[in-house]
């Protein structure tokens, strides 16, 4: 009998087991699902709601299934335009603080009524935006008059060159104002764009299904807003990199994010695979806590700067896949400066410059912190090589990127390395980096006159005497060395050797709406 | 019996209270900011001050704890800072997935444990002893997060036989509890063979080959019978470890389960979800135990009675 029970139970959990696994849906990437585009993710999708949400994961997502007022390309064209006419049709500054604003008159939401979009979800959707996290992005907002059922007049705090740029913001993405309205659950599901959400299984896929009766339908397929390529588009997150990069291999996802870069080669000698290399938007930095002593000397910060060897950095981090930087700009975005004489690796002028400071021999103990894991280990390990030649002994201090970043916003780092990566606002660089006050501003560098500069840039006009401006704040800021730009690493990205369609972005914010696995 | 099993759920009070208690309190500990981690690296000090204020972490540790003790009472275990989603929900979403691996890596294990334990205690002292005791040191000190990677290269990659990861059906399951199953084994195997090992040397084991019983009911019924107590209670604690640390074997498959939600989670302070997911994990190990108890007095007749005693 206690064998029978004990068989019984053995067999209940076998096909518990068995059961429970089954018809999770997907499959493993059968050669027959060439209308599925599977894509493996560095990270977990972990929330939907655009407005509440920060992680680029869910905006790659959420790009496919929602649209903005105003499009950022990838600059692939090659021209300097790179905001272009989405769901508003063209807009004009009616004086420094008034924006009108024309809105397509075919645009319908994803749901059963296919409910027009209009002035009043545009307006919904910027008012709501003011109350969420997304509102930074939203900076200067002040409101928005509907003057028609398709058009708006946008009311900021004062003249600002970006703001327009703000609108292409995936976060303002326009929602329905009927579905928030009528208690429809998880209204921001609902959205314009040629994808609408199938399933999504946390930890596990989310899946994107084509819409059928998209507004867009007719539009050539060359044009942004053309229907989406694939029926099905799935995100898979693969947390582990080499785990990713097999399963790229094995054909069961189409692109493999971020591979990493010591696992190239492997990806480069397979034939059914392609390794895509562009110049990339994310700088990686070394700095200085600019009110803690010695570091609030300038000469020092730049003797510093001079010892620093950024192609050793640059190799040691990412295999050279990358381009050493000078300026603390963000490379591709407007008014790029990197002509400046700058702090290049001169050991004698970094000498030089510790005797004009105050340290003719060095005998400078301090601490670097850092995020734990690559390319910031690596990143360090150079430094603390090339710091001890000129006399500084460097104390190495990783921690856990959330502790990292509770320090250096609390100012209790001396030197640290961060990142950064923008690709659409110059603003979110300058103000967010080195404005007094900022909250990223780990630097805890504050300078009246840098600040007048960034608002400048920011504000003013005369394109001409803007761009002089950019270049002398560029110029100011590596010259004041809170930071030492060391590099920007290139966009690496593996997939299907069949995948068409593809629309990447330096910074990583790929748009996948029309790519598709050719048979 | 009930009474007994009734006074075990009862300790679960206690246990639960001690539990959210010491993971608020390291939550607290850890350094990094909540707040600045919901907000991401755009946002202005102001907003950061208002996220802080509106989930009350601006409020002493103990009132923290008092309010979030008091939404458990009601059943609230709280939202989740970063995805706004139910903890509970979202714990249970994901025990399916932990019990489903947790449960194929336990049979797995037993499956080659039992035998191989049983034939190396037979043969102790031989080569084939030897043999097996090399399996089961290779399996306790091999790292599975490089099994893990060396059967996808193998399966998936060379082989084309199984996925590499994700939760895709039945195939998907096999590498991820092979995995985990290989160092369990080796561990009971061990465990198999020490208990085994004492029980041959038995009186008893004599007498029953002096009654002419043959060698095979010698060994199962007499030997096995009386050396599964302390095989249980390895299978029951593995079972438990299973359950909140299989992260790595989760990671390297893509396997949507508790520890890797536990595990993110921490890395982005969402305290809600840590202290919620471990006190489930609590509860689930709690009850896990009890069930291993229940076990012993199905194999052991002394044991039920004693149940019945305390009761």
């Amino acid at each position: 009998m206690k064998k029978t029970i004990a068989l019984l139970l053995c067999l209940v959990m076998l096909v518990g087991v068995l059961a429970g696994c089954g018809g999770s849906g997907g499959g493993s990437g059968s050669s027959a699902d060439k209308k599925v585009l599977r894509i493996g993710t560095e990270a977990d999708i972990d929330n939907l709601n655009l407005q509440t949400q920060q992680n680029a994961i869910n905006n790659v997502v959420l790009k496919n299934t929602h649209q903005t007022l105003v499009f950022f390309n990838n600059g692939s064209r090659g021209d300097d335009v790179r905001f272009d006419p989405c769901l508003a049709t063209d807009w004009t500054f009616e004086d420094d603080t008034h924006i009108l604003m024309h809105l397509r008159d075919d645009v319908h939401f994803n749901d059963e009524a296919k409910t027009p979009m209009t002035a009043e979800d545009v307006k919904f959707t910027l008012d709501m935006a003011m109350d969420n996290l997304v509102a930074t992005a939203l900076a200067g907002y002040v409101g928005c008059e509907i003057v028609d059922d398709y058009t708006i007049r946008i009311e900021i705090e004062t003249y600002n060159n970006e703001f327009v740029q703000s609108l292409a913001s995936v976060p303002l993405s326009i929602q329905s104002k009927k579905a928030y309205d009528d208690g429809v659950e998880d209204p921001y599901y609902i959205g314009t764009g040629p994808y609408k959400f199938d399933e999504w299984v946390e930890g596990e896929y989310c899946r994107l299904v084509k819409v059928e009766d998209y507004w867009g339908n007719d539009l050539p397929a060359d044009d942004n807003l053309a229907p989406g390529a694939s029926d099905v588009i799935e995100f898979r997150p693969y947390i582990e990199a080499s785990s990713r990069v097999i399963a790229l291999q094995t054909g069961e996802i189409d692109v493999c994010v971020n591979p990493p870069i010591n696992e190239l080669q492997y990806l480069e000698e397979d034939e059914n695979v392609t390794v895509y290399e562009q110049p990339g938007t994310r700088l990686f930095y070394f700095a200085f806590n600019v009110t803690k002593e010695p570091w609030d000397n300038q000469t020092l910060r730049q003797a510093v700067a001079c010892a620093i060897d950024r192609d050793a950095v640059l190799q040691a981090a990412v295999y050279g896949k990358g381009t050493p930087q000078t300026t603390i700009l963000n490379r591709g975005l407007w008014g790029f400066y990197d002509d400046m004489e700058g702090f290049d690796y001169d050991v004698d002028r970094a000498k030089s410059l510790m005797a004009e400071a105050g340290y003719p021999n060095g005998g400078i103990s301090t601490t670097l912190s850092y995020s734990n894991g690559a390319p910031y280990e690596q990143i360090a390990t150079v430094i603390q090589a090339n710091l001890k030649a000129i006399g500084i002994d460097v104390t190495l201090s990783p921690m856990e990127e959330a502790t990292h970043k509770s320090n250096c916003v609390d100012g209790g780092q001396e030197l640290f390395l961060w990142r950064w990566n923008e690709d659409s606002k110059v603003d979110f660089v300058y103000r967010d980096l080195f404005y007094t006050g900022s909250g990223s501003n780990y630097h805890h560098y504050s300078d009246a006159h840098a600040d007048e500069l960034i608002d400048k840039v920011a504000t003013e006009k005369d394109q001409d005497v803007r761009l002089a401006a950019a270049k002398e704040l560029q110029e100011y800021l590596v010259d004041a060395c809170p930071q030492v730009p060391l590099y920007i690493a290139n966009l690496v990205i593996a997939y299907n050797k069949n995948l068409q369609g593809t629309y990447l972005y330096g910074g990583g914010n790929h748009d996948w709406r029309h790519a598709y696995v050719a048979d | 019996m009930i009474k007994y099993i009734l006074k075990r759920l009862v300790m679960l009070i206690p246990v639960i209270l001690v539990t959210s208690f010491l993971i608020f309190w390291a939550m607290s500990l850890t350094g990094g900011d909540p707040a600045l981690q919901i907000a991401g690296d755009k946002a202005t000090p102001e907003q950061v001050e208002q996220i802080r204020e509106e989930l009350g972490l601006n409020d002493p540790f103990l009132v923290r704890y008092a309010k979030y003790m008091a939404g458990m009472v009601t059943g609230d275990m709280g939202q989740s800072y970063v995805t706004k989603r139910d903890v509970f929900k979202t714990f249970m979403e994901r025990l399916p997935n932990t019990l489903m691996l947790g449960g194929a890596a336990v049979l797995i294990a037993v499956l080659v444990s039992l035998p191989l334990g049983i034939y190396t205690a037979i043969h102790q002292n031989t080569w084939k002893d030897t043999a097996g005791m090399i399996f089961a040191l290779f399996g306790t000190s091999m790292p599975n997060f490089w099994l893990g990677l060396m059967l996808i290269i193998i399966f998936s990659l060379t082989l084309g036989w199984l996925p590499s990861g994700g939760k895709t059906g039945f195939a998907s399951l096999i590498l991820p509890a092979v995995t985990v199953g290989f160092g369990l084994a080796a561990l009971i195997t061990r465990t198999t063979r020490s208990s085994m090992l004492d029980v041959l040397r038995q009186d008893y084991m004599t007498t029953a080959r002096a009654k002419g019983c043959s060698e095979k009911r010698v060994i199962y019924t007499h030997g096995l019978k009386n050396a599964l107590i302390p095989i249980i209670t390895a299978i029951g604690l593995q079972m438990s470890l299973v359950i909140t640390g299989s992260v790595l074997a989760e990671t390297v498959f893509s396997w949507p389960g508790i520890g890797r939600l536990v595990y993110d989670s921490i890395s982005k302070r969402d305290t809600p979800m840590v202290t919620g997911s471990i006190i489930l994990c609590s509860v689930l190990m709690c009850i896990i135990n009890l069930v291993v108890d229940l076990i012993y007095a199905f194999f052991d007749p002394r044991i039920k009675a004693q149940y019945s005693k305390k009761g």
